[in-house]
C-alpha cells in the first residue's frame, strides 16, 4: 500500500513550512521511530518520525521547498515495487510521530 | 591651563552673563554665574576630540569649551549668527566641531545621548571621552540609573559630571534627593566617584583629569559631584524663591573671588593685573553682545529646513 | 508601468528578511550596531537577528539590560556621533519607556543644532495583538506619525520588511520601522538581489473599481481577505498598503480613492488621532467630497483574553459590512 507523508500539524499559528533535511534517499526502509524529516516553521524545528514503517519512495518537496500543514511531501510504500500514482493527493496518510522544538 | 588661564575663563563666564542679562530684552535665560568653577575646572581636563555635553544651564561649559562668545551670545539672542543658526536657543547650544556636542534642555535627557557619544567613541576606537554635566536635579531621573548601569557594565569612556547647585527651580536638593551625597549614586554600580567642592576650580580640574584619563585609557566611566552655587535665580524670568540673608551667603562661596584670593595671596597675581582681566573680561562680553545684536533673525523659511 | 521581467525571487519567512537586512547592513557599512534586549547569541525574540552574533561579534551585537530609555538614548547619543546604531525594542509598548531620546533628541536634533547633528538611527519594535494582554498589543503609530523629524516604516510582507529596514538603514534621521506579531508566522518572495523599498511610497496590493481600501501592517492581511470576499459578493475592492506612514503617500490612495470614489481606513489601532483619520482628512483636502468609513479597535484596551482580544479587533467581517453599508448609504444599488 502507498501513503503520503503529509505537513504534520497542527503547530500553532504555522501555515506553511520549509523543508529543512531528509534523512535518507528513495529508497530507504524506516522502521517506527526513525526521523524521517526535518521541518523548519518560523520560530522552530519540527521532527518527523515515522510511525509506521515503509519505504521512501519519492520525494516531493526538496530541501528548501515549502509546503503548507497537510500537504504531501513525500510517497512512502510497504514493498518495494508498489506502482507510483501521477499525484500523491489522494493517498492514505502515513503515520507519522513530529515534535517541535 | 595654568591657575591665570582658569581665573581669565571664569571671569569671562561672569562678565558675559552680567552683560547678558542686563540686556533689556534677554528672554529666558539659564544662568550659571556661581558655577563657574565646574564649567572651567571640566573643560580645563579635555582635549580637542573629546565631546561634552550639558544640561540647559549651559553658557558657562560653551564658553569655557572655546565655542565663540558672539556666536554663543547670537543664539541665546536667536540670531542666525549663532552656532545653531539661532534655531537651537538657551538650552541647545551645540557646537561639535568644537568639542561641545551640546546641551540638552530636558532634564536628565542627555546623560544617555552622553553614553551613546561614549559608545561610538569605544566602538570607532576612538580614544576621546565624552563627559555630561547635569544637575542635582537630573539625579531624581531614573535615566541617571539606567547610564550609570550600562556605563559600567561596557566599561563606557564617559564622566558624569553632577553639577549639584543645590536647588531644582525652587526645591532644595534636600527635599528632593535621599542619598547624603549625589556621588554616592555611582557607587552601587562600581563606579569611582567622589564629591568636590565645586568652587574650587583647581580641585575639579584635578578630579576630571584623573578620570579623564582612566577612562580614555579604557578604565571606563566615573562619577564626580562638585557642589557649586547658584547666584541667579533659575531662569532670568524665575522669580528667586531664596531670601536675601540666604543669598549673602550664597555669593560669598565665589569661585572667581577664591581662587583670585588664591592667586593674590600667592604672589601669581597682583591687584592690578586683576582689574585689567575683569576689564578684558567686560569688554569682550561687550563685543559679544555688539556682534549678536548686528546679527540678523534667520528667515522665517527656516521654520522647515533641517527637519528630515 | 509594469515591467514583463520579473526580478528572481525566493521565498523566505519573514524573520529572515530582517536578519537579511541587517546581515547586508552590517557588512557593508561597520557604522550600523544593533542594541537590544536578546539580540545577541539567543537570536531575537523571534529569531529576527540569529546569526548576526556570531558574524559580528559582541561590540556591534549588543544584549542590553531592561533600560528601554538608556537603550534609545544610547543609539541616539551614538548615531549623533557617527555609528548608525539599530535598536530593538522588544513590543512598541515598550517604545514609551524610551520616547524622550527618540522624540526630544534624536527627531529635533538636526534641526536644532542648524544641520549640525544627525541622528542616522533605526529603532525596530514589533507591534501588534497576539494574545499578550493590555500592554503588550498595542499600535502607537498614529502618536509618531505627528513628530516632525521622525519616519515611521510599516511593512506587511518579508519584501518590504526587507526592503523597508534596508531603506531605513541608509535614512541620515530616526526612523521607527514596525512590524507586528503576527507576520513573523508568515513567508514570501523576496527580490534575491540586494536592493531597498524606498520609503514614502504605498503599494496596491489588489486592484480594485469601487472602494479604496487604505492599510496598514498586518491588516494589510485581513484587508486582502475582506476584499476577496467582497469580490465575491460583487464589489470590487482597491487594497492600498501603505508601507510608509511618516511620510505619508496620499498621492496614491487618494488617486484611488478619486477613481473609485470611496474610501476606507482600516488600522488595529485606535481610530481617534489614529491613521485613517489623518489619511481622510488628506485625501478629502485634494478629492472634495467622497464615501468615506474608518475601521479599527475598540476604544478599550485589548486584553488577553481571546474572546475580548478578538472582540476589541477589526477582522475581515468589519471591514466588510464597513463598506458595504458605506456603498449602500452612498449608491443605494450597489453591494
Amino acid at each position: 500500500m502507498l501513503y503520503a507523508l503529509t505537513v504534520p500539524g497542527p503547530i500553532p499559528d504555522v501555515e506553511e513550512v520549509r523543508v529543512l533535511e531528509w534523512h535518507g534517499q528513495v529508497g530507504r526502509a524506516f522502521e517506527i521511530g526513525d526521523l524521517v524529516v526535518e521541518l523548519e516553521t518560523h520560530k522552530a524545528l519540527v521532527e518527523v518520525r515515522a510511525g509506521q514503517a515503509g519505504i521512501l519512495r519519492a520525494i516531493h518537496c526538496a530541501e528548501g521547498d515549502w509546503q503548507v500543514v497537510g500537504r504531501p511531501l513525500a510517497v512512502l510504500s510497504d514493498g518495494p515495487d508498489e506502482a507510483l500514482p501521477s499525484s500523491p493527493d489522494e493517498l492514505t496518510a502515513l503515520a507519522v510521530d513530529f515534535e517541535v522544538s | 591651563m595654568s591657575a591665570l588661564d582658569l581665573l581669565a575663563d571664569m571671569l569671562r563666564i561672569r562678565a558675559f552673563e552680567a552683560v547678558l542679562v542686563s540686556r533689556r530684552d534677554h528672554g529666558f535665560q539659564l544662568l550659571s554665574s556661581g558655577a563657574e568653577a565646574v564649567a572651567v575646572g571640566v573643560a580645563a581636563a579635555l582635549t580637542r576630540e573629546d565631546q561634552l555635553l550639558t544640561s540647559g544651564r549651559s553658557i558657562g561649559p560653551a564658553l569655557a569649551r572655546g565655542l565663540d562668545p558672539g556666536r554663543v551670545m547670537a543664539e541665546l539672542l536667536g540670531k542666525a549668527s549663532g552656532t545653531n543658526r539661532g534655531k537651537g536657543g538657551r538650552g541647545h547650544l551645540a557646537q561639535p566641531s568644537e568639542g561641545f556636542f551640546g546641551a540638552h534642555a530636558v532634564v536628565g535627557g542627555n546623560l544617555t545621548i552622553a553614553a551613546g557619544v561614549a559608545l561610538s567613541f569605544q566602538v570607532r576606537q576612538i580614544p576621546a571621552v565624552a563627559v555630561c554635566i547635569f544637575g542635582d536635579g537630573a539625579c531624581a531621573a531614573g535615566a541617571l540609573h539606567e547610564t550609570l548601569n550600562l556605563a559600567a557594565i561596557w566599561k563606557l569612556p564617559l564622566v558624569l559630571v553632577c553639577d549639584n547647585n543645590q536647588m531644582a527651580v525652587s526645591t532644595p536638593r534636600a527635599d528632593a534627593l535621599a542619598p547624603a551625597a549625589l556621588s554616592d549614586l555611582a557607587a552601587p554600580f562600581g563606579l569611582p566617584h567622589a564629591t568636590v567642592d565645586g568652587t574650587d576650580v583647581l580641585s575639579v580640574s584635578e578630579a576630571m583629569r584623573a578620570y579623564v584619563a582612566r577612562a580614555r585609557s579604557g578604565g571606563g566611566a566615573a562619577f564626580l559631584e562638585c557642589l557649586s552655587e547658584r547666584f541667579y535665580s533659575h531662569s532670568s524670568s524665575t522669580r528667586e524663591t531664596r531670601s536675601a540673608a540666604e543669598m549673602a551667603v550664597v555669593k560669598t562661596r565665589c569661585p572667581i573671588e577664591r581662587l583670585a584670593a588664591h592667586l593674590l595671596d600667592a604672589g601669581d597675581l597682583d591687584a592690578e593685573a586683576l582689574a585689567r582681566m575683569r576689564s578684558e573680561a567686560h569688554e569682550a562680553a561687550v563685543a559679544a553682545m555688539a556682534f549678536a545684536e548686528a546679527a540678523p533673525f534667520p528667515d522665517a523659511a527656516e521654520a522647515l529646513t533641517d527637519v528630515l | 508601468m509594469s515591467s514583463d521581467i520579473q526580478p528572481a525571487t525566493t521565498k523566505i519567512f519573514f524573520r529572515e528578511a530582517i536578519a537579511r537586512a541587517m546581515r547586508e547592513a552590517m557588512r557593508d557599512d561597520p557604522r550600523v550596531v544593533l542594541l537590544g534586549q536578546d539580540v545577541g547569541p539567543f537570536g531575537g525574540s523571534y529569531k529576527e537577528f540569529v546569526g548576526l552574533s556570531a558574524t559580528f561579534g559582541p561590540t556591534r551585537v549588543r544584549d542590553t539590560p531592561v533600560a528601554e530609555e538608556a537603550m534609545i538614548g544610547l543609539g541616539v547619543g551614538a548615531a549623533a556621533a557617527g555609528l548608525r546604531p539599530v535598536v530593538s525594542i522588544t513590543y512598541m509598548d515598550f517604545l514609551m519607556l524610551g520616547l524622550d531620546p527618540l522624540v526630544n533628541y534624536a527627531a529635533k536634533a538636526r534641526f536644532k543644532t542648524g544641520g549640525q547633528i544627525r541622528t542616522p538611527l533605526v529603532v525596530k519594535t514589533t507591534a501588534g495583538a497576539k494574545g499578550q494582554g493590555v500592554a503588550h498589543s498595542q499600535c502607537l503609530e498614529a502618536w509618531l506619525m505627528s513628530v516632525p523629524g521622525l519616519k515611521v516604516v510599516a511593512p506587511s510582507t518579508p519584501a518590504d520588511a526587507y526592503g523597508l529596514l534596508k531603506a531605513a538603514m541608509l535614512e541620515d534621521g530616526p526612523v521607527v520601522f514596525m512590524d507586528h506579531k503576527r507576520l513573523f508566522p508568515t513567508a514570501g518572495e523576496v527580490p534575491v538581489a540586494e536592493g531597498h523599498v524606498p520609503i514614502g511610497k504605498a503599494i496596491v496590493r489588489r486592484a480594485g473599481t469601487d472602494v479604496t481600501l487604505a492599510t496598514h501592517s498586518y491588516m494589510t492581511r485581513i484587508a486582502l481577505e475582506a476584499a476577496e470576499a467582497l469580490d465575491r459578493l460583487g464589489v470590487s475592492c482597491e487594497v492600498i498598503d501603505l508601507r510608509s506612514l511618516a511620510p505619508l503617500d496620499i498621492e496614491t490612495i487618494a488617486q484611488s480613492a478619486a477613481r473609485t470614489g470611496a474610501l476606507v481606513t482600516l488600522e488595529e489601532g485606535q481610530l481617534t488621532c489614529g491613521v485613517g483619520v489623518e489619511i481622510l482628512f488628506q485625501v478629502l483636502e485634494r478629492t472634495g467630497p467622497i464615501a468615506t468609513a474608518r475601521v479599527g479597535a475598540l476604544p478599550a484596551p485589548v486584553s488577553s483574553n481571546p474572546v475580548l482580544e478578538a472582540a476589541a479587533l477589526p477582522d475581515a467581517d468589519r471591514v466588510i459590512t464597513a463598506i458595504r453599508r458605506l456603498l449602500e448609504s452612498s449608491r443605494p444599488g450597489k453591494s
